[in-house]
């Protein structure tokens, strides 16, 4: 089942997701990403029911991307941060989105940062933040081999861990995970870890 | 057409940068009956005056944390010790067959205020009622009577509404709002344009610079409230009376 | 479940002689789950009216931004800070207008008034205010702390002692709590100054 996870290093934030759509008792996919590059120095790592977070996380991206059209300047991470948990919580008493999100940046001055947002809109700055039920092993894993000053490296090789705590503890473990980091030079894609592939589909 | 061929909407500038209407607004407050305001020291009270048969009407008095009273007779039964505000206006009825019992120009919004017009009556009972409504929206929010500065601001901001919006015409009225509150007695006049400004002592309506003069005149900053309620009934007085009629008056009154 | 324990939540307020003090514990948690552990429930409105919210997350933030709103904008338009009285009465329109769809919280407002007199009230998520001349006490703590403030609540205490009575009050309360805990907040208000303190607990 769904595990998103996240954490700020030294100079860098990193989140992780699998890649398992699901329904029910069915696999439908195991490519999905579900790390949505926000902006240019930003991630935002989604959680929940899956048509909510694919129409939530778009509408996010593209009111960031309005706001910089219109102002030339681009939301700093916290003030995206704010911006999701507003809409979130106007969405809430209306029609909610059953959405969790870990909101990853990287700005200019304030260098790294990670937001915890879940899907009734509790906003949270965090070092270390997770959602699902891979977030029973990932906290863990997190809480005994985080640290501030961590490198990509370090950071990635606890990455590792959790996904291999994920994988040998949960019943219901996902396959394939996605990584994805945001530091000064940008946020992109930084490894797949897959333990199966989709088979390819012949062409008609 | 006759006045200009920018009177035909009232919120069209003319070339000088005025709005005629409100100037007309402003004309009709002139040639309505005098009131007038005087701060006195500490509390605050409102009286009116009914000229022609020499009835001092005493609408409140208005001291903080006292219940309204409403004493249609000589103003001295009331002074007692309190110092404050005075409003006051000439209340001269069209006939004598009138009842003068039901003109009452001085109107209470809350127990701390009071509010005296000068101009067109009916009007002034439309910002009466919205003051009243905003005072008691105040004081259902917060528990706590409202302020005089805000109730005159929300009062303000009613008439110059009506100088701006579509279908509506200024208020043919200027007020004179008294209070009192935590920042002591208070007097404003607010007028058809929206604005507004705080007084020592002011006058409006017919004979205003004559009131104003005479009250530049007699006006002292530590001024008792019943030396404020006697200038009020004298400048009042002053416009309709020779000086020996004053004198006689005010031998009457003591 | 109650909504009001989602997250758990420990709050009270004490007067003493001319001050007051007011603390929280610092736990953001999903039911069992602890999410961080330096979350921030009691909020400065001005320099001698702080309040606190206890309850559900989302809606302490939601609450708080709406209040911090219609502060400024009474500070602007009368020119003045509010007294805690007024506050109170301000929180509890806001929380009654929600009166069929409310926020999940029991806020609890402490501040100086008029020639620095202390004022605490607590109220519940409708705005039914409750007016104390003791202590007040909120949150999935609430029990243990009566218990606690009964006990060790002195009247007309100096702000030295306050804060001691306060936070071993706290401390002593939401180890009996499996919902707060891990850690305080602890602020004490003088008509002077405004002393702030994190307090550790068992951070476990």
């Amino acid at each position: 089942m769904e595990s998103v996870f996240g954490l700020v290093g030294a100079d860098f934030a990193l989140v992780v997701a699998d890649s398992s759509a699901v329904h029910s008792i069915l696999v439908h996919k195991s490519n999905e990403d579900k790390i949505m590059v926000l902006d240019s120095h930003k991630l935002l790592g989604a959680s929940g029911e899956s048509g909510d977070r694919a129409q939530f996380t778009e509408y996010i991206q593209k009111n960031v991307a309005l706001y910089q059209f219109r102002n030339g300047i681009p939301l700093t991470t916290a003030a995206a941060a704010n911006f999701t948990r507003g809409e979130l919580a106007t969405a809430l008493r209306k029609n909610p989105y059953s959405v969790n999100i870990l909101m990853a940046g990287y700005d200019k001055g304030t260098g790294p940062s990670l937001y915890y947002i879940d899907y009734i809109a509790s906003l949270h700055k965090v070092e270390k933040g997770a959602f699902g039920y891979g977030s029973y092993f990932s906290l863990a894993m997190m809480d005994r081999h985080y640290r501030k000053d961590m490198t990509v490296e370090e950071a990635v090789e606890l990455v590792d861990k959790c996904i291999i705590e994920i994988r040998s503890r949960l019943v219901v473990a996902p396959p394939n995970f996605v990584i994805k980091i945001v530091d000064k030079d940008g946020a992109r894609e930084y490894a797949w870890r897959e333990s199966i592939k989709d088979t390819s589909v012949p062409t008609a | 057409m006759g006045d200009s061929q920018y009177s035909f909407s009232l919120t069209t500038f003319s070339p000088s940068g005025k709005l005629v209407q409100i100037e007309h607004a402003l004309t009709a407050v002139g040639s309505g009956q005098t009131s007038l305001g005087i701060k006195g020291k500490i509390n605050l009270v409102a009286l009116c005056h009914q000229c022609c048969y020499c009835y001092i009407e005493v609408v409140g008095m208005l001291v903080a944390n006292i219940e309204l009273l409403m004493i249609p007779s000589y103003v001295r039964s009331v002074i007692a010790a309190a110092n404050g505000v005075v409003i006051a206006t000439e209340k001269k009825l069209p006939s004598i067959l009138v009842d003068e019992t039901s003109v009452q120009k001085i109107q209470i919004l809350t127990p701390n205020i009071g509010v005296v017009y000068s101009g067109m009556g009916p009007d002034s009972r439309v910002l009466v009622r919205k003051s009243r409504k905003q005072a008691e929206q105040y004081q259902r929010l917060y528990k706590e009577p409202i302020p005089v500065t805000q109730l005159v601001r929300e009062t303000a901001t009613v008439m110059q509404e009506f100088t701006q919006s579509g279908g509506v015409r200024p208020f043919g009225v200027s007020l004179l709002v008294a209070g009192y509150d935590d920042k002591g007695p208070q007097l404003y006049q607010v007028d058809p344009s929206g604005s507004y400004f705080s007084w020592k002592a002011s006058a409006m309506g017919k004979n205003v610079s004559n009131a104003k003069a005479f009250l530049e005149k007699r006006y002292t900053d530590d001024m008792e409230l019943d030396d404020a309620v006697h200038t009020a009934i004298l400048t009042l007085k002053e416009g309709v009376l020779t000086p020996a009629e004053i004198e006689d008056y005010l031998q009457e009154v003591e | 479940m109650s909504i009001f324990e989602y997250n758990g939540s420990a709050l009270v307020a004490m007067v003493g002689k001319n001050c007051f003090a007011i603390a929280s514990d610092r736990r953001l948690g999903v039911q069992l789950q602890t999410v961080a552990t330096d979350f921030q429930r009691i909020f400065k409105i001005h320099d001698k009216l702080f309040v606190g919210l206890s309850g559900l997350a989302t809606d302490a933030q939601t609450l708080y931004q709406r209040l911090v709103f219609r502060h400024k904008l009474y500070q602007l338009r009368e020119e003045r800070d509010m007294k805690p009285e007024t506050f109170a009465s301000l929180v509890s329109a806001i929380l009654y207008e929600k009166r069929f769809g409310p926020y999940f919280c029991q806020p609890v407002i402490a501040g100086l008034g008029d020639e620095d007199k202390p004022f605490i009230c607590t109220m519940d998520s409708i705005g039914a205010k409750e007016l104390a001349k003791d202590f007040v006490v909120a949150g999935t703590a609430s029990e243990s702390l009566y218990g606690a403030c009964e006990s060790m609540f002195k009247p007309d205490m100096e702000p030295e002692e306050l804060f001691e009575t306060i936070s071993q009050a706290l401390l002593s309360s939401v180890d009996r709590d499996c919902l707060s805990g891990w850690g305080g907040h602890v602020y004490v208000v003088t008509p002077t100054e405004v002393t702030e303190r994190i307090l550790k607990g068992r951070m476990d």
